[in-house]
């Protein structure tokens, strides 16, 4: 099957479901870490405070005045706008609810990675630009993990390709939504394990960072962030649970196809819509209870789990042509 | 009437080693394994002669074959494992007078003795690839309680890594015996028959090349570890000075030559299926690294057992430079290498393990003027090491002479030129260690243990195996006409 | 893939071999590894019965059954008495640090796959086609062989390196000659055997069982 059915046509339907895409990621990413820390506190014996509690924070800072550190530059105030935009983009390319997305043959599996990438680039430069020694910490060590964790992606990316001819994201989903065995073969497998690796990774969750620690120790991603205040904040924060929602969102895409709209008929797409967010959901609850459990790896061992990730992506790949 | 010639020659050392098991090692069974090897070669000669004679017998379905290259190994390993044999009484009363020994471990050694020439003699009639293999991995887990018998941490240490060693290059050559295998099954042989020397030597032609290569390689490789060939070849020094003497006398004479005749008789498929070259080339250059490694250890060496032991390896690489040869001459004169060899080395060993039960070291440095002090054990042991120096009239002169020849005349004279040189390295540097431990004055000066005539009566075998090779190198009767008959078996 | 239910089985089973063996790779706890050493043999015996349905060939299930017993019941089992005997859980300080040894692992998948070329041409059946899994246990675990210290993980790498043999003879040939078989695997029990007694020696005569500390032979 070529990638030549998903080419560049771009429907009205295809640009509604992308918009939907959109809209669903924006109101829901905050709902999915409110709903994870929720979960996670509940395992831990605590109240929690409420699946809603990210947008009341969301909407806290946004009324803040916005304040930058002397001495940063214009990157430093960009660099959140960055991080979200790029996450607005891949949410609309990858198709969650339906593969008639809008951006037709821009719905490249390489652009969303490098998309992704960009936002991290971004913050990693504006982390930096702070001058400060925890800025420049974690921006060295989430370079560290990105680097990494980008050989892993290509080799997954290129055994998922192989067999649909094409690294059109809706040609792959549409491909194994056609072909149930595609899904449930050792190449798949293999490659879903090499690729939630990366998806922990580059989301910054445990066991490679913690997200709810400061300890200057282990931190990764928040040592970048810990000059924001303000809206800037607020869109950091909205940048980084759309990034998790977007990787289980791509995850479940390329591994649990199974409902999303072929169609662009309405109830198609508000069946795919409900049963998206609901994969999402378990995907997230399962990664917070897992995290319950589970120790952060030290720094100097997270090359050992990325390089097994690696190894499980090249033989996704060596898979794919002998098995 | 074949089945139960081809059978003797396993069920008689198995059941020694049933009885042994059974009874103990005491007083009147001492001697069961020395009949046990007389029996095997008695057997070996009785299927010498008739497959020189009446052709090659076949039995068991064609699992067993009796050829006549069958026929002299198993003459070898019967006359070497008399020696041994007869030699084992006098070794473990030195071990229990030393305290190194009790019932237990004596009872073990015999038992483990007669298992591992019953795998050896299953190795030898074997008709299939397979059979083979598995008869040549237990001659390796058989072995291994021998090497460790002292029980000491160098003991320990050395069957680990002659375990570890022997059997991850015996499991490449089974990957290479599988190979063969798809390759044979795929060119239309029938199950039972894809494994067998002469099916396979028969279809040759018919194997697919690439995958025949690579079978080839692996089994040459595989067997070569267990042959003592490099690059798998460390395990040799340690597990050969570690074993107690007999064990030695065994392993170092006949079992590394078991292994090399399944190289043998898989460079005769090889060579039909890929033509001479590959093989040849596989043999030239294992056997020069394993000269080069044995002559470069050999210069600088401590240890008599571990001289013994890479001595050994050099003959091993002697014997594959003339079967890369492989010209009948030739491969007569490997085999008779491999008895001459065989013969020597295990009186060697044997008059070493008196040597070190006698003066409680194995250093070089530490024994000096053995011949005055013990002259029977020196005697023996100065021959011994005459013999596998190569020095007329013993077997191993007229052997090697035939392998440079042959090697000439087969238009090798480069790899032999320079194979022969690290063998007068080695020869050079064998001398040097011998000089030194038999001659000058005696620096403990202590009195002998026992009278001459007692050492004399426990050095019997190996006199007596010494004179046997003078004899087969002076007259070459009986074995000149199954040599003859063996060679074209074991190469084109 | 494409093809029946039993192609799929056959190809599911060859892809947990493989990640068994890379996870004994991975694992630095002991146990965890003689686990993955009986997932993998528990695979080989699926491979052996998906191709005994699908050349028809009933034999393969007995063999089957026979491997399963061997491979995924008694050696891992022999092997973790001998774990507990030793009381040494991790194989702390690898000569090749993990990561490296992963990386490796990669690469020497690779090479299996470019070695099995001639083997996989041979015959086009999905059985040959997966070949390259075996040789890849086979290589990984020659390198865990070099690439270990402690006795166990020698152990380990030795059976890995047998299963892949094995896989190889199933996916090449349908097995090799029962008898044959039958010895084999006499033979790797006995080695498996000889290994663990050896082990309990090592323990007693050096106080652990780091090769390490074998090296009073040498030249």
């Amino acid at each position: 099957m070529s990638g030549g059915a998903f080419g560049t046509e771009v429907t009205a339907a295809g640009v509604a479901s992308s918009v939907l895409q959109v809209a669903l990621t924006v109101a829901g990413a905050p709902l999915l870490v409110g709903l994870m820390r929720q979960i996670r506190a509940r395992m831990e014996g605590r109240a929690g405070a409420g699946v809603g509690q990210p947008w009341r924070d969301l909407r806290k800072l946004m009324r803040k005045k916005p304040l930058a550190p002397d001495g940063t530059g214009p990157l430093f105030r960009t660099a959140p706008l960055v991080q979200v935009a790029t996450a607005l983009m891949v949410a609309a390319a990858i198709p969650f609810v339906s593969v008639r997305t809008g951006l037709g043959g821009a719905a490249d599996l390489i652009a969303v990675v490098a998309l992704l990438t960009l936002g991290t680039a971004a913050l990693a430069l504006a982390g930096l630009d702070t001058g400060t020694a925890f800025g420049g910490m974690g921006a060295s060590r989430e370079m560290t993990i990105t680097a990494l964790a980008e050989p892993t992606v290509l080799m997954a990316t290129f055994a998922l390709s192989t067999r649909v001819g094409s690294t059109n994201l809706p040609a792959i989903v549409d491909a194994s939504l056609k072909d149930a065995g595609r899904v449930i073969s050792p190449v798949s497998v293999l490659a879903a394990f090499a690729l939630a690796a990366v998806v922990l990774a580059e989301a910054g969750r445990l066991p490679v960072d913690n997200p709810s620690t400061h300890l200057e120790l282990t931190m990764v991603h928040e040592a970048m962030v810990l000059e924001y205040s303000g809206p800037d904040l607020a869109l950091v924060e909205l940048a980084a649970s759309m990034r998790l929602a977007v990787l289980l969102g791509l995850w479940s895409a390329l591994f649990l196809p199974w409902g999303t709209a072929t169609s662009t008929g309405v109830p198609a797409v508000a069946g795919a819509t409900v049963l998206f967010t609901l994969k999402v959901g378990v995907l997230g609850a399962v990664l917070a209870a897992g995290e319950v459990f589970m120790a952060k790896l030290r720094l100097f061992r997270v090359p050992e789990l990325l390089a097994g990730s690696f190894l499980l992506a090249v033989l996704a790949v060596a898979a794919s042509f002998f098995l | 009437m074949n089945t139960a010639l081809l059978l003797a020659p396993v069920v008689v050392p198995a059941a020694a080693g049933v009885l042994y098991l059974f009874l103990g090692w005491r007083r009147t069974t001492r001697h069961l394994g020395t009949v046990s090897a007389a029996g095997i070669l008695a057997f070996g000669i009785a299927l010498a002669v008739r497959a020189v004679h009446d052709g090659t017998a076949v039995a068991a379905s064609g699992w067993l074959r009796g050829d006549p290259l069958a026929g002299f190994l198993l003459i070898v390993i019967g006359a070497v494992a008399f020696v041994a044999c007869a030699a084992s009484p006098a070794y473990l009363a030195g071990e229990r007078a030393a305290e190194h020994g009790d019932a237990a471990s004596e009872r073990r050694f015999a038992v483990l003795v007669q298992a591992f020439l019953a795998a050896m003699c299953l190795a030898v009639v074997g008709a299939n690839l397979g059979l083979v293999w598995v008869a040549i991995e237990a001659t390796t887990t058989v072995t291994a309680f021998l090497v460790g018998h002292r029980r000491s941490r160098a003991a320990v240490e050395a069957a680990w890594k002659y375990v570890v060693i022997c059997s991850v290059g015996i499991a490449l050559a089974l990957l290479g015996i599988v190979v063969l295998y798809a390759a044979a099954r795929h060119a239309g042989l029938s199950e039972t028959s894809a494994l067998s020397f002469q099916e396979l030597a028969g279809h040759a032609h018919a194997l697919d090349q690439q995958a025949t290569r690579m079978a080839v390689a692996l089994i040459v490789l595989g067997f070569g570890a267990k042959a003592g060939l490099a690059p798998l070849h460390s395990w040799l020094p340690d597990a050969h000075s570690q074993a107690p003497a007999p064990v030695s006398a065994l392993m170092s004479g006949v079992l590394l030559s078991v292994s090399f005749s399944v190289i043998l008789r898989t460079k005769q498929i090889a060579d039909v299926a890929l033509g001479t070259g590959f093989v040849k080339t596989l043999m030239l250059i294992a056997a020069l690294a394993t000269l080069a490694v044995a002559a470069l250890l050999l210069i600088g060496q401590r240890d008599y057992k571990r001289m013994l032991a890479y001595s050994s390896m050099e003959h091993m690489g002697l014997m594959t430079l003339g079967a890369a040869a492989g010209t009948p001459l030739a491969l007569s004169a490997v085999l008779l290498h491999i008895a001459g060899h065989g013969l020597g080395k295990a009186a060697a060993f044997c008059a070493a393990g008196r040597i070190l039960q006698e003066t409680g070291t194995s250093r070089i440095d530490a024994v000096r003027g053995l011949a005055a002090r013990s002259p029977v054990p020196a005697g023996t042991f100065a021959t011994a090491v005459l013999v596998l120096l190569g020095f007329p009239p013993f077997a191993l002169f007229a052997s090697e002479l035939g392998i440079a020849r042959a090697g000439f005349a087969a238009g090798l004279g480069w790899p032999i030129a320079a194979g022969f040189t690290l063998v007068l390295l080695a020869f050079a540097a064998i001398a040097a260690h011998t000089g030194r431990m038999l001659l000058g004055a005696d620096p403990l000066q202590s009195a002998p243990a026992g009278s001459a005539g007692a050492a004399l009566r426990a050095q019997t075998p190996l006199i007596a195996a010494l004179v046997a090779v003078a004899f087969i190198g002076v007259a070459g009767w009986p074995l000149a006409h199954l040599l003859n008959a063996a060679a074209p078996l074991a190469g084109r | 893939m494409n093809g029946s239910a039993d192609t799929q089985i056959l190809d599911f089973a060859c892809g947990l071999f493989l990640l068994a063996a890379v996870g004994a790779l991975w694992r630095r706890e002991l146990s965890a590894v003689i686990g993955l050493l009986a997932v993998q043999g528990a695979a080989l015996a699926v491979i052996a019965a998906a191709l005994g349905a699908d050349e028809h060939h009933p034999e393969l299930y007995a063999v089957a059954a026979g491997v399963g017993l061997l491979r995924a019941g008694v050696l891992p089992g022999l092997a973790r008495r001998a774990l507990a005997a030793s009381g040494e859980d991790r194989e702390s300080q690898p000569l090749v640090n993990v990561a490296s040894s992963l990386l490796a692992a990669a690469a020497l998948v690779l090479l299996a796959y470019a070695v099995a070329q001639p083997l996989a041409r041979l015959d086009a059946s999905p059985g040959a086609r997966a070949l390259p899994v075996g040789l890849a246990s086979v290589l990984i675990g020659l390198f865990m062989l070099v690439a270990r210290r402690k006795a166990l993980s020698q152990v380990a790498g030795f059976l890995l390196l047998d299963n892949g043999i094995t896989a190889v003879a199933f996916l090449a040939a349908a097995g090799v000659p029962l008898l044959v078989e039958i010895g084999v695997s006499f033979d790797l029990l006995l080695v498996v055997l000889v290994l663990r007694v050896l082990t309990v020696r090592m323990q007693s005569a050096f106080g652990a069982t780091d090769l390490d500390d074998l090296r009073e032979l040498h030249d």
